[in-house]
Formats: structure tokens, C-alpha cells, sequence
């Protein structure tokens, strides 16, 4: 009684010590509640309100972890389950720009606006897909991985699921809920058998690390093919992206651009912590074979099969499966410290998914573009919904003078720079694929300036583009060149919240 | 001089352009005349350059720059790599003054070319003045990858002006430019990557190891400390700080040991030294854009499309990008693999001589004429190029230049008939000389001064390269002789093309294809085609008939140049080849 009464006060103790390092979360999860309750009031005046409370919700968890200060007690993980360490806080960051930019476009598009039912709903679990983003980022306990991945993928099927008069959006949700459920088994098997080589869930220890290196060197590639197959089906890598295009064709654009980023940028954090342990050229050869096939038949795959899609939301996401693909060359730099690169790399996909969803909502909804013919001669009357196109599409293929080129040229170093260490070729390979498809890249990516611009449109309605989506078009794209022309601003921030562990 | 010229150079028709912004868009007359505005100041700030640049400073393409203005741009640290430097870093020699002038000039021409251009006038100066931005950046950028940022930003003004302004087929022709280009930078971009990840800035390694305060404190000696250092891997990674500076990458001396493009590094694919191969693919990045046979496709059709200031800009100084990036970067990097392939590039460029010319002669539609002629006079940059003697890279330099003034004026001549006709099919005209005396004078001079005539800039562009092709066997060792002997028939080859097109539109007795009579007004040239004409016609004899004018600018760079390419390259082959037995 007495053994059980100090193992709970110690119990308590450490979640009382730990807790400082999780304010953010306790408040995405406070304004959670908040807007379930208020969603209860049938009052209209409440329900305006619900968008700003959250937009308040995910500002004060931002301004948060931008300033930092909250600390825990301990320098210990938090019930060995969660590290606040300056990945997950730059994570963070991402993530709750990713609710905010949410939020605002969900703010200028007319049917979520216009909901009737469920609205509240929406921006609740916008908030907690958040948090669930946040807590992968902070996860060191593969239990703890599964968990925040479920909770994600939970928020995710019902978003997808918002308008759900859309024939396309129930399929979508219904196929996006069979493959997650399907990976999300396959990964829990892996993970059984990582706690049966390893005893132990913590992945990040060393008695985890020193765990695999005893076992089977093919019973660890099984097993780490397993969990990835989780992992990809988050960041949508090959082969586990079947559903990005259906989702993309019919979940809400708002949605469409934070799965196109936050789950994106999440799942990348976990697996780059989950490889860490698989560093050792020789042991793990195997592994890191794996993981560069995945990331260039993602490369491949991504790139090549966007050249043949006829709809614009078909075409990112097969533009998302491949930035998805660079992302996975990063973490194959072993050896280089390629970490801040990732980090620079996911706040350009941010700011440039955004907007090029941005530019298609605006399409979408006062041009009614349906296809990428659709397009045809926008450009020339709204000049700058087509000049702001051009920007985001420059960034995504990775063409200067914008911070996709940055980005890309960050992590082709690294790529480099560790085939010059390693000597292995497919790194090379990897590095040769990345820049040429770039060339294949340019190809599709353009077709939508080319249609803005070269082609004629029939109609010559003149439609006016609001204020509020010319001033979010502008400031998406101002960050792509000011990271540009100053990438070092935001990189001496990265290095330094990197080098502050807790 | 002040010391921001060069910037001024490049920012001018920038700034031009954000005032043509301002302006709104009915008012096409005056966003013309800004557009001339600006063009006008650039012109006389490159003319006032090249007055005020010493041809007779020493410089070699690693030192000896003028005007220099340097300014830390972007500095970050990752981690175990150490700092990356990347530097706003802008110079002139006498092999980048040449072209300066060049696109000043042209640069106004253009404009005024430009004055027919009635649809959307806005969005097309918009995008001319920025083209020309950033041409004149890639002429002046000493770092590799403010080169780089120019280099790719002239794609898309390129890209939208053929494309939007352009003849029938625009988008094909618009699409193929890009996608060629694109290939050819992103070749450009893997080496760069390989570059300056494996090079250092001397220098600034010195500050951040505490020998010096600032990198300019850094003198001779302390730099040759600090590449003696490198090589005995005796600095610590945290304080290398690498560079995209194109001086420091000619320094073999400035690369990281162990770097795969070192030259001991003795590290090979697919059985050549990865430098080989980085040679190779920078080559190829510039070819396309040179053009050379065999990736010249796309340059006949984006001529076709495109309107005549864009073809003429095209011609005269957007290709001379490519042949510029092989004598700043590309020799001067790999004079190794320079030596090493000489008859590959020299072989490229006679192919490119005989092929185009031949293709020329085929050709019905004279733009497809002059744009064939182009590919076999920019075959004369790279044989001189690959010769390594002082007049082959001298013919080289100069063919950049006298072709440019001469392109422009062919791209010219054929907007004049296109404008009246509608139609420029060799076939379709007859005797024009008879309807249009004047505008027949200027043809003949173009075409005289194209296929080089005495007298003509080009002919002393021509009389160079072969020199030094024919000189190369005793003064290099790297062209065998036959190689210029079967350029020469490249200039009989363009005196046949000329001559037969001259003879078939413009003498004889007068005739027109009935149906292009009822559109067609053929009236001799109006004044705004005598102030582009003229003036590149005297530019073209004047220098013809006094080459020192330009020569004299560029002549000791050239020959530092040769200097430096052939001595580093024979030595630096030597131990490559030495590491792979």
C-alpha cells in the first residue's frame, strides 16, 4: 500500500514538475473546451465569434512558443513520454502558423463560412489537430507517437468531412479513414515488435539504440518498414499517398493546405527522431536503403504522375507527394547537420502551400475553376491574383529569387556534402534526381501560369478580388522572398532554439 | 568614378521598371519613353564604364577586377559544415566590359525596336526592363550564386515574352526555350553545389580563425597561411567559411582536401574525375544556352516566335551569356578539364560552324536563316575558346561582341520586311530592291558584315579565332589542325546562304507572292528604323576598322587568362591523372 502510495506521489510529482513544458498544449487544450461549450449557444452573435476565438487560441499558443520561457522543473521528458527540446518548439511554431493560416482562409472561403451546422465543431478540431501536431513533435515514446498520430488522424477524417453535401468529400473521408486505419495497424505491429527487440518504447534512449543493434539486422528492417509505413502515410510519401489526391479533391481548401503541411511537417519531425537510431552505416544499411528508395520512387512518383493531372488540386497534391520526397532526401545527409536545413525547408513549404492553396480557393470560388483550363486567362485580368501564382509556383519548383530555391539548395548541400563524407552513391543518385526533376517540376508547375496568362478566357466578367484575400495572397508571399534574400534571419534563429535542449 | 557604378548598371532599368509600374496602363507612350529613359542612362553609364576602364591593368579572371564592390549578402553557420558566405560581389575585366557595352547598347535599340509593340505595353516593358536587369547582373556577378540568380531570372521574363507577344506558335516555342534553359541551369546548379561546398574564402577563414579583423586586413601573406593550413587539414571545420566567390573558386589552393572536386582527391564516376564530369555538365549548362549543336533546337524556334526587340535581344546578348559563363566559370574552374576536352569544345564548335550553316542554307524563312547563322557564328566563340591561345580567346571575346552588334542589326532587318508584309519566306518576294532601295543597302550591310567581309567587326572576330586555331598546334597542343581547317568552310558556307538569299529576294526583277500583294505596303525605312540601323551599322565598321578600341580593353585580360587556363590546366591534368593510376 505504502510502495503503491509513493510510486503515485512520485507519479504526481513528476507531472507536476513536467508541466511547465507543456503550457502550449494545455492551452490549445483549454481553448479546445471552450469552443466546444460555446458552440452549445444557439445565439448567432456567439457562433461569428467562434473563428476568432480560435484564430485567439492559436495566436497566444504561437506568441508562446516564439518567446519561449516556459520550463519545467526537471530537465527529464516528461513521464518519459514527451521532450520539449528546441525541435519540438520550432515544430510548434509551424504548426499553430499552420491552425492561424487556417483560420484565416477558412475565414474567406464562402461555404465554411456559411455553415450551418457544425461550424464551431470545425474550429475545435482544428485545435486539436494542432495539438495532436504538436505532441508528435514532442513524442520519445513510440506509444506516445501512435497516440498523437491517431489524434491527428482522428481531427483529420472529420475535416475532410466538413461539407458534407459534397459527394466528393464523404469519399474521400471514407478513403482516407480505410488507409489510415490500415497504416496506423501496420505501424502499431511494427512497433510490437521494436518493444519486443528493445524493451523498451522510448526510442530515443540508448538502451533502445543498443537494443537494435543486438538484434537480427533483418528483423529490424522489417519492423522499421512497418512503423514507416505509418509515418509516410502522414507526410504522404510512396507508396503510402494513395490518398492524397482524393483528399485534396475533396476536402475544403482550407483543410487541404494544412494536411499539405502541418501532418506533413509533423510526421517529417518523427521520423526524424525515429532514424536517428539508425545513423550506423554498416548495421543499419539496410534501413537507410529503404529509406532512400522510398525517397526517390516518392521523388519519382510525385513528380512524374503530376504531369499528367488535369485539375489543379490533383496537381499539388502530387507536387506535395514530392516536396514529401525531398523531405526524406533530407534525412538521409547523415552525418551533416542537416536538421536546420529540414526546419528552413518546412517553413518555405508552409508559406508556399498556403498560398498557392490560397490563389486556388480565390480560383475556385469567384472564378469557378474546376480544372487547370479553367484558368485560362485570369491572369490577364487580375493581375495580381497572377503575378502572386507565378511567386508560389516559382517557390514550389524551386527557382530564384525565391525561398523554394533556398530551401532546395540548403538541402542539396547537405545531400552532398554527405556523399563527399560517405562516399555513398546513392546519395548521388538521390542529389541528380532531386535537381533534374526540378526540370519535370517546372513542367507541370507552369501549365497554371500558362494558363493564367497565354490562353484567352471566354467570359469577360469582370470580378473583383476582395481586400482581405489580396492582403493573405501578399503576406504568404512576402516571407518566400524575404527568406530569399535573407535566409540567414531565420536560420541564426533555427541554430540557436536547436542548440537549447529543454 | 564612384564606386557604385556597376550597381547602377544593373539597378537602372530595375528602377525604370518600378516606375513604369506607377504608371497606369493607357498610357503606353510614356511607359515607353521611361523605358527609353532608362535604357538611354544604362547606355551611358556603360559607355562612360568603358571610357573609364584601364585596359592596362593586369587581370587574369582571379584578380585584377575593376570597380569592385563587395558586401557580405548572406552569411549563415550549419552546424558541423561550418559558415557559409555568400557575397554581393560585382567586378569588371576587359572580358566583362566588352559585353557591358554590348547589352547598353542593344539594350536601347531594343526599346526603340519596341515601339510597334501595341498589345499590353505595360506588362512588356515591365518584363524587358527586368530581362535586362538581369542580363547585365550576369555580366558583372563575381559570386556564383548571385550569377546563378541572375542567370535563372532571365528565363521567365524570356519565357512570357515570347510567349504573350510572340508569333503563331508562341507556346511551343516559349515552353521549349524554358524547359532547355531550365535543364541547362539546374546542370549548373549541381557543379555549383559541388563548388562551394568544397571551397573556402581565405580570407574570411582568416577572421573567423582571429588572424585578421576584417577580410580586406587579410594581406597575401596571411591568406597563403591559411590555404597552407587547409591543405594540411589543419583547420577546424567550425571555421571554414565557404564561399560562392567565382575568383576564389579558380584558386586550387582555396578547396577543402578531402572535397570531391579537389584535385588529388582522385575520385572518380562512371571512370572520369568527378571534376571532369563537373566540367562536363557546366559545359553543357552553357552550351545549350551558347547554343551549340546538338542542343541548338530550341533557338530557331523561340527566334521564329518571338518579336523582333526580343529576337534581337535574344540574339545579341542573351546567347553571349553562355559563351561569358565558359570563359569566367567554366575555363577558369576546370582549366584542367578545359585542356582535357579541348577537342571536344573546339569539335562542338566547328560542328556548329558547318552544321548551321548548312542548315541556313536550307532554310526558306529568312529568321530561320539568321537564327541558323547564329549558331554557326557562336561555333567560332567556342573554337577560339578551346584553342588556349590569346587570339583564339581574343576572336572569341570579340565574335561575343561584334555578333551581338550584328545579330541585332540581321533581327532588324527582318522585322522591317515582316512589318510591311506580314510574311519573310525567302519564296514569297522578289527583286525587293527595286520597291525598297535604302532598306536593301542596310540588308546588304548586315549580310556583308555577318558573312565577314573585310572592314566589318566580324571579319576581325573571324581572322582571330582561326589564327588561333590554326596557331594552336604549335602554341597549346590542343587542336589539331584540321579542326580550323574545316571552319574555314564554314565561311564560305554563310558567304553561299547570304548571298543566295540576297540574290533571291532582293535582286531581279520585282515580284511578290499574289497573296500577300493586297496587305503589303512596302515602303522604305522610316526614322525610327534609321536610328536603330544606322548606328549599329557604324558601331559594326567602326569596329571593323579599328579593332584597338575594343581590343585594347580586353587584350591583357585575355592573355592573363590563356596564361592562367593553360598553365594551371596542364598542371592540375597532370596530377589528376597521376591520382587515377
Amino acid at each position: 500500500m505504502n510502495e503503491q502510495a509513493a510510486y503515485l506521489t512520485d507519479k504526481l510529482n513528476a507531472i507536476l514538475a513536467g508541466a511547465g513544458t507543456l503550457v502550449p498544449e494545455f492551452l490549445l487544450a483549454i481553448f479546445f473546451l471552450l469552443l466546444i461549450t460555446l458552440d452549445l449557444f444557439k445565439s448567432e452573435s456567439i457562433k461569428r465569434l467562434l473563428p476568432w476565438l480560435a484564430l485567439t487560441g492559436l495566436f497566444s499558443v504561437l506568441a508562446l512558443q516564439v518567446l519561449g520561457g516556459y520550463t519545467a522543473a526537471t530537465d527529464e521528458p516528461f513521464l518519459n513520454l514527451l521532450v520539449s527540446d528546441g525541435l519540438a518548439r520550432y515544430g510548434g511554431i509551424l504548426f499553430s502558423a499552420a491552425g492561424i493560416f487556417t483560420v484565416l482562409m477558412a475565414l474567406q472561403h464562402r461555404e465554411l463560412e456559411r455553415l450551418k451546422e457544425g461550424k464551431g465543431e470545425f474550429y475545435a478540431l482544428l485545435l486539436i489537430l494542432v495539438l495532436g501536431l504538436n505532441l508528435m513533435a514532442k513524442s520519445v515514446n513510440l506509444l506516445m507517437v501512435f497516440l498523437s498520430i491517431e489524434t491527428v488522424s482522428i481531427a483529420s477524417y472529420i475535416l475532410t468531412l466538413t461539407l458534407k453535401q459534397e459527394k466528393r468529400a464523404v469519399e474521400a473521408g471514407l478513403k482516407y479513414i480505410l488507409y489510415g486505419a490500415l497504416s496506423a495497424g501496420i505501424m502499431l505491429y511494427g512497433m510490437s515488435f521494436f518493444y519486443g527487440f528493445t524493451g523498451t518504447l522510448a526510442y530515443t534512449t540508448e538502451a533502445f539504440a543498443l537494443g537494435l543493434v543486438q538484434v537480427d539486422g533483418l528483423l529490424v528492417t522489417i519492423a522499421a518498414i512497418l512503423v514507416l509505413a505509418g509515418f509516410f502515410f502522414k507526410i504522404s510519401a510512396a507508396p503510402f499517398h494513395f490518398w492524397a489526391p482524393d483528399v485534396y479533391q475533396g476536402a475544403p481548401l482550407p483543410v487541404v493546405a494544412l494536411f499539405s503541411t502541418g501532418p506533413k511537417m509533423a510526421g517529417i519531425l518523427v521520423i526524424l527522431r525515429f532514424v536517428s537510431n539508425f545513423t550506423d552505416a554498416t548495421a543499419f544499411a539496410d534501413v537507410q536503403l529503404l529509406l532512400g528508395v522510398a525517397a526517390i520512387a516518392t521523388l519519382v512518383i510525385g513528380n512524374f504522375t503530376a504531369l499528367w493531372q488535369k485539375t489543379p488540386r490533383r496537381l499539388l497534391a502530387y507536387s506535395s507527394v514530392s516536396h514529401a520526397g525531398i523531405l526524406l532526401m533530407v534525412l538521409l545527409a547523415l552525418g551533416t547537420s542537416y536538421t536546420s536545413s529540414l526546419l528552413f525547408y518546412l517553413t518555405v513549404l508552409l508559406f508556399m502551400n498556403f498560398g498557392i492553396f490560397l490563389v486556388l480557393q480565390v480560383s475556385e470560388q469567384r472564378f469557378g475553376v474546376k480544372s487547370l483550363e479553367d484558368f485560362s486567362g485570369i491572369g490577364r485580368v487580375q493581375p495580381f491574383l497572377g503575378v502572386m501564382a507565378i511567386l508560389y509556383v516559382l517557390s514550389l519548383t524551386g527557382l530564384p529569387p525565391l525561398a523554394g530555391f533556398m530551401a532546395k539548395l540548403l538541402v542539396f548541400s547537405n545531400v552532398w556534402e554527405a556523399y563527399t563524407l560517405s562516399g555513398n552513391t546513392m546519395l548521388l543518385t538521390l542529389l541528380i534526381l532531386g535537381v533534374l526533376l526540378t526540370g519535370v517540376a517546372l513542367f507541370y508547375y507552369i501549365k497554371i501560369p500558362y494558363y493564367l496568362f497565354f490562353k484567352r478566357n471566354q467570359s469577360q466578367e469582370k470580378l473583383v478580388i476582395s481586400p482581405s484575400n489580396k492582403l493573405l495572397l501578399a503576406l504568404f508571399a512576402l516571407p518566400l522572398l524575404v527568406l530569399f534574400f535573407k535566409p540567414d534571419l531565420l536560420l541564426h534563429w533555427i541554430e540557436q532554439l536547436l542548440t537549447q535542449t529543454l | 568614378m564612384n564606386n557604385f557604378i556597376l550597381s547602377s548598371l544593373i539597378f537602372t532599368p530595375l528602377l525604370a521598371a518600378l516606375l513604369v509600374l506607377l504608371l497606369p496602363v493607357r498610357l503606353q507612350q510614356p511607359i515607353k519613353a521611361v523605358a527609353l529613359a532608362g535604357t538611354l542612362v544604362q547606355m551611358g553609364l556603360a559607355i562612360l564604364l568603358y571610357f573609364n576602364f584601364d585596359g592596362a591593368v593586369l587581370a587574369n579572371g582571379q584578380q585584377g577586377y575593376q570597380f569592385v564592390e563587395k558586401v557580405n549578402w548572406i552569411g549563415f553557420t550549419l552546424g558541423s559544415l561550418g559558415r557559409f558566405q555568400i557575397d554581393y560581389f560585382l567586378g569588371v575585366d576587359g572580358i566583362s566590359i566588352s559585353m557591358v557595352l554590348l547589352t547598353g547598347i542593344v539594350g536601347v535599340i531594343g526599346v526603340i525596336s519596341s515601339w510597334t509593340i501595341t498589345k499590353n505595353v505595360k506588362g512588356y516593358i515591365l518584363l524587358y526592363l527586368l530581362l535586362l536587369t538581369s542580363v547585365m547582373g550576369c555580366f558583372l556577378a563575381l559570386d556564383f550564386f548571385l550569377f546563378y540568380l541572375f542567370f535563372e531570372f532571365m528565363l521567365l521574363p524570356m519565357y512570357f515574352l515570347i510567349g504573350i507577344w510572340g508569333g503563331p506558335k508562341r507556346e511551343y516555342a516559349a515552353i521549349k526555350f524554358f524547359i532547355y534553359t531550365l535543364v541547362g541551369s539546374l546542370f549548373i546548379l549541381l557543379v555549383m553545389i559541388g563548388l562551394y561546398t568544397s571551397v573556402i574564402d581565405p580570407q574570411a577563414t582568416a577572421v573567423q580563425m582571429g588572424f585578421a579583423e576584417q577580410s580586406a586586413e587579410a594581406g597575401k601573406a596571411v591568406v597563403a597561411q591559411v590555404q597552407q593550413m587547409l591543405q594540411r587539414n589543419a583547420i577546424s571545420s567550425y571555421n571554414l567559411v565557404r564561399t560562392f566567390s567565382i575568383p576564389a573558386m579558380m584558386e586550387p589552393a582555396n578547396f577543402i582536401p578531402n572535397s570531391l572536386l579537389h584535385v588529388l582527391s582522385g575520385s572518380v564516376l562512371w571512370d572520369l574525375p568527378l571534376r571532369f564530369i563537373a566540367f562536363l555538365l557546366l559545359f553543357a549548362g552553357f552550351a545549350i544556352k551558347v547554343p551549340s549543336v546538338p542542343v541548338h533546337t530550341w533557338l530557331p524556334d523561340a527566334h521564329v516566335e518571338a518579336p523582333t526587340p526580343i529576337s534581337v535581344l535574344l540574339a545579341a546578348i542573351l546567347l553571349k551569356v553562355g559563351g561569358y559563363g565558359l570563359i569566367r566559370i567554366v575555363y577558369p574552374i576546370f582549366p584542367d578539364a578545359g585542356a582535357y576536352f579541348a577537342v571536344l569544345v573546339g569539335g562542338l564548335g566547328v560542328l556548329s560552324i558547318i552544321y548551321g550553316a548548312l542548315n541556313a542554307l536550307a532554310m526558306n524563312d529568312l529568321k530561320k536563316l539568321i537564327a541558323y547563322s547564329s549558331v554557326s557564328h557562336m561555333g567560332f566563340v567556342l573554337l577560339g575558346l578551346a584553342s588556349l591561345t590569346v587570339e583564339g580567346v581574343n576572336g572569341a571575346v570579340y565574335m561575343m561582341f561584334s555578333h551581338g552588334l550584328i545579330s541585332a542589326m540581321l533581327f532588324l532587318v527582318v522585322g522591317v520586311i515582316y512589318d510591311r508584309a506580314h510574311d519573310r519566306m525567302i519564296h514569297n518576294f522578289r527583286g525587293l530592291a527595286h520597291m525598297m532601295p535604302v532598306y536593301t543597302v542596310f540588308v546588304v550591310i548586315a549580310f556583308f558584315a555577318s558573312l565577314g567581309l573585310p572592314g566589318f567587326s566580324g571579319f576581325i572576330a573571324e581572322l582571330l579565332v582561326l589564327v588561333g586555331g590554326f596557331g594552336a598546334p604549335e602554341a597549346t597542343g590542343l587542336l589539331p589542325r584540321w579542326l580550323t581547317v574545316v571552319a574555314v568552310f564554314g565561311l564560305l558556307l554563310s558567304a553561299a546562304y547570304y548571298l543566295w538569299a540576297l540574290q533571291r529576294m532582293f535582286f531581279g526583277k520585282y515580284w511578290i507572292f499574289p497573296g500577300l500583294r493586297e496587305k503589303a505596303i512596302l515602303t522604305d525605312l522610316t526614322t525610327r528604323e534609321y536610328l536603330m540601323l544606322v548606328p549599329l551599322a557604324i558601331l559594326a565598321l567602326l569596329f571593323g576598322i579599328f579593332p584597338h578600341l575594343l581590343l585594347d580593353k580586353i587584350g591583357l585580360t585575355v592573355t592573363g587568362f590563356t596564361e592562367l587556363v593553360l598553365q594551371r590546366g596542364q598542371e592540375q591534368l597532370g596530377l589528376i591523372l597521376s591520382t587515377l593510376r
